[in-house]
């Protein structure tokens, strides 16, 4: 039951609300909604004919032994399941190109981020060059640890990467040793992050809240546990955060020292 | 006349000395048949091991580090001795019975490929000591897989190593199947009354030759680079890492299209067998196949789409890769209208072969939206890869194994499977499969990460492993009772007819099993002779 209801928010939850929750994600909404229509369609189309035949020419002794020999092919229908499909994919191609082109153009006035991976974690860089990195294992033991607490920001190498709602952030992504990538989950982007080079992507979230950025690119032991807390915040608070007037906008004061060794910490990451 | 043979002695009466230096194409075929499959269950097995420990988030079982080895070694040897591996037995077996010839064109060749292949084996098993773990995943991407210390690869050599042979054996085989299908048909057997699991094979193999010697340059540049110090892909030094996904995919992603091509062939035998009728479109079909072998080397970058490559290159492939869903069409249109005014015996290969049809439109249909990046770019290398490409080769692929192991059985072996045995293994496969994964493209819509050991302890991700794992527990045990199926009819079925389905095809009008120089006599091919009646023109 919680399965259906799971596959019922997941794929078919065609009345969601008009307003935008991320960017570019509102453009990978219509080319999945597109998609999903068309191949239930055409899933319908081959298997309701499939059953039906199934079900009617089995195989009767002594009533239908043999199929219809002279029945062996007919250039009409052969053509237009050929040119049918054709206009479908070249339809889909095409309406995917466009909207590609506007994803992965970044708007104006977005703030730049700069992001450094490395093994396993990200060093985030704000305009005014503060930074804040997110790291999940550092050393290669063996960590068991309660679900709920792999998954949490501690605070010191784990800190929260807070961002503004509703401004576009253009993030330049580059490694330091291995191939990562960089996935923002209601953006809804992937960009991988490969060393000697500079790669970007952008996104927009308009919604405060917390969420979640992963690694995609499988990076060696600790890949599971490459990930990031992002956190929305309305714009005043996070220029509030930006310049340092608030060490953490959970405000907690005892976190103020924490923030500030990590500062350190970051730096000696970043060497 | 030439002197008559010593009586038949069956291929499973032959002494262990006679097994190492056979050059019988059957026998041949046989080793690569269980070979293939001893790997699959080993592959399998370790499938279960990495459900379990994602049964609940949290580390449980498994240290990541073994999680990390179990992925990279179920990968590879699902891909490179069930999927590529297995054709090789059926193609082994088959082709000379299929044409009429008595061996392949070139024997001892044949039987290096096979040994190259054990070779490959034990490599593979070499990868079981501790120590000697591989854990690149089944891509080996450097600059992980190059350097050491960082990320903890493993062995990159013993990957290497597995590319080269397997390599090797894929191409002593390509060369030999292709002359042998060239140069040893029976007069009055051409181009468009071949079988259409030649056909899959033929396409197949040209791929193997035109595309193994790019993936086996990249793994040697790996080679280099991780034990000579080389710089092909460090980009410390001028490499580039993108080179080597470049060359690897060149090879890799048509190797899809070597899997599943003779799957194809596969599903038309067994379908137009037991529907008892033509397979509707034959040319159409053919054309289908190498038009699909073809557009395939063009479209590789599809895996690259967040790699960092020019966005010009993605809009290209993006064209590219969805034009391959045409000729892909074209072949399940016509199956499904083969099934018109036929008369369809459920036996336990039809049922397999129908399974890995309507199976194999959701593993296409979940394909297109990946070849476009605008699409693409919100789940790549998430679990609705994963779920795409299992529905693939998880089911399109084994289904079609299972279906053909069970269609030839009779002939390889001169016995009956159990007929009850193996439909129930059919149901309890296609339950399992598809409680595995449907729930892996869900999960990854919601954006799970692939080749993750662990994640967060999102409500609706932990239901949805849950069922991944009842379902990966239920799937085996339909392999399970699918393998007692054949077993069981091995040791102890009846004695199977020459023709048991009725079919049309050369094969068929051999004793079952055939005797070790196939065809006493060259077969007289009668002038409108078609393998399944197809071929009236």
């Amino acid at each position: 039951m919680k399965f259906l209801a799971l596959l019922l928010i997941s794929g078919l939850a065609f009345a969601g609300e008009p307003e935008v929750i991320a960017r570019p994600y509102d453009l990978w909404d219509i080319i999945y909604k597109i998609w999903l229509v068309i191949t239930v369609i055409i899933y319908a189309v081959v298997a309701i004919p499939s059953l039906y035949f199934m079900i009617k020419y089995r195989y009767k002794p002594g009533e239908r032994e043999m199929g219809d020999q002279e029945h062996e092919g007919h250039w009409g229908l052969e053509a237009l399941w050929t040119i049918i499909p054709l206009i479908i994919v070249l339809y889909l191609a095409t309406h995917g190109f466009a909207l590609f082109t506007q994803m992965r153009k970044p708007p104006e006035n977005a703030m730049e981020l700069k992001v450094t991976a490395f093994a396993w974690g990200w060093i985030f860089q704000y305009p005014n060059g503060k930074m804040v990195v997110a790291s999940a294992i550092r050393d290669t033991e063996d960590n068991k640890c309660k679900p709920e607490d792999c998954y949490k920001v501690d605070g010191a190498l784990q800190q929260y990467v807070y961002i503004p709602a509703g401004v576009p952030i253009k993030a330049v992504l580059t490694s330091q040793d291995v191939i990562h990538s960089f996935y923002v989950q209601p953006a809804g982007v992937t960009q991988d992050m490969v060393p000697g080079r500079t790669t970007y992507t952008w996104f927009q979230i308009n919604k405060p809240g917390e969420y979640w950025i992963f690694c995609r690119e499988y990076c060696g032991q600790w890949h599971s546990r490459m990930f990031a807390k992002l956190k929305v915040v309305p714009k005043e608070e996070f220029e509030k955060w930006l310049k340092g007037e608030v060490a953490d906008l959970d405000h907690e004061a005892k976190k103020l020292e924490i923030a500030n060794i990590d500062e350190k910490k970051a730096q000696e990451v970043v060497r | 006349m030439r002197e008559a043979l010593p009586a038949h002695k069956p291929w499973f009466a032959a002494s262990l000395w006679e097994w190492i230096f056979t050059t019988d194409h059957k026998k041949i075929g046989i080793m690569y048949g269980v070979t293939s499959t001893l790997f699959f269950i080993v592959a399998g097995l370790m499938a279960l091991g990495m459900r379990l420990e994602l049964f609940n988030p949290g580390a449980q079982y498994l240290k990541p580090e073994t999680y990390n080895w179990f992925l990279t070694v179920h990968g590879a040897v699902i891909l490179l001795w069930w999927a590529i591996g297995v054709w090789a037995s059926f193609a082994n077996f088959l082709i000379p019975l299929m044409i009429g010839a008595r061996d392949v064109a070139f024997p001892r060749l044949n039987a290096l490929g096979y040994w190259m292949f054990f070779a490959a084996s034990v490599i593979a098993l070499l990868t079981f000591i501790p120590g000697n773990h591989i854990m690149t995943m089944w891509t080996g991407y450097p600059p992980l897989s190059t350097m050491e210390g960082v990320g903890f690869a493993g062995t990159t050599a013993l990957f290497v190593f597995i590319w080269h042979l397997t390599g090797f054996a894929s191409i002593a085989g390509a060369v030999n199947f292709i002359t042998t299908v060239i140069s040893m048909r029976q007069p009055g057997i051409g181009f468009f009354n071949l079988n259409l699991f030649i056909h899959g094979i033929m396409a197949a193999n040209v791929i193997q030759l035109l595309g193994v010697p790019s993936v086996a340059g990249a793994v040697t540049m790996l080679f280099l680079d991780t034990y000579l110090k080389t710089s092909f892909f460090d980009p410390a030094r001028g490499g580039d890492p993108i080179l080597y996904q470049n060359l690897f995919w060149f090879y890799s992603h048509p190797a899809v299209y070597v899997m599943v091509l003779p799957a194809f062939g596969i599903i038309s035998e067994v379908v137009s067998a037991f529907a008892r009728k033509p397979i509707f479109g034959y040319k159409s079909m053919v054309v289908a196949i190498w038009a699909i072998a073809l557009v395939g080397f063009m479209v590789w970058t599809h895996h690259m789409f967040v790699s960092g490559i020019p966005d010009w290159v993605k809009i290209l492939m993006s064209y590219t890769t969805l034009l391959i869903a045409v000729p892909t069409g074209i072949k399940i249109f016509n199956w499904v209208a083969t099934l018109y005014k036929a008369a369809i015996d459920y036996k336990t290969p039809m049922l397999y072969a129908l399974g890995a049809i309507l199976m194999f439109l959701i593993g296409g249909l979940t394909g297109i939206p990946l070849g476009i990046p605008a699409f693409d770019i919100a789940v790549h290398d998430s679990y609705f890869v994963v779920g795409h490409f299992h529905y693939v080769l998880g089911m399109a692929v084994t289904l079609s194994a299972f279906a053909g192991f069970f269609y030839w059985w009779p002939k390889v072996t001169g016995k009956m499977y159990p007929e009850g045995l193996g439909k129930l293994s059919f149901w309890v496969v296609l339950i399992g499969s598809n409680l595995l994964y449907f729930p892996q493209l869900v999960i990854g819509l919601m954006g799970m990460p692939r080749r993750y050991y662990d994640y967060p302890p999102i409500e609706s991700w932990v239901t949805l492993h849950h069922l991944q794992t009842y379902g990966a527990f239920i799937l085996a045990f339909g392999i399970l009772l699918a393998l007692i199926a054949l077993i069981k009819g091995a040791l102890s079925g009846e004695k199977a007819p020459n023709n048991p389905w009725m079919s049309n095809s050369l094969e068929w009008r051999l004793p079952s099993p055939p005797p070790p120089h196939n065809f006493d006599e060259p077969p007289k091919v009668e002038k409108d002779y078609c393998p399944h009646g197809y071929c009236k023109f």
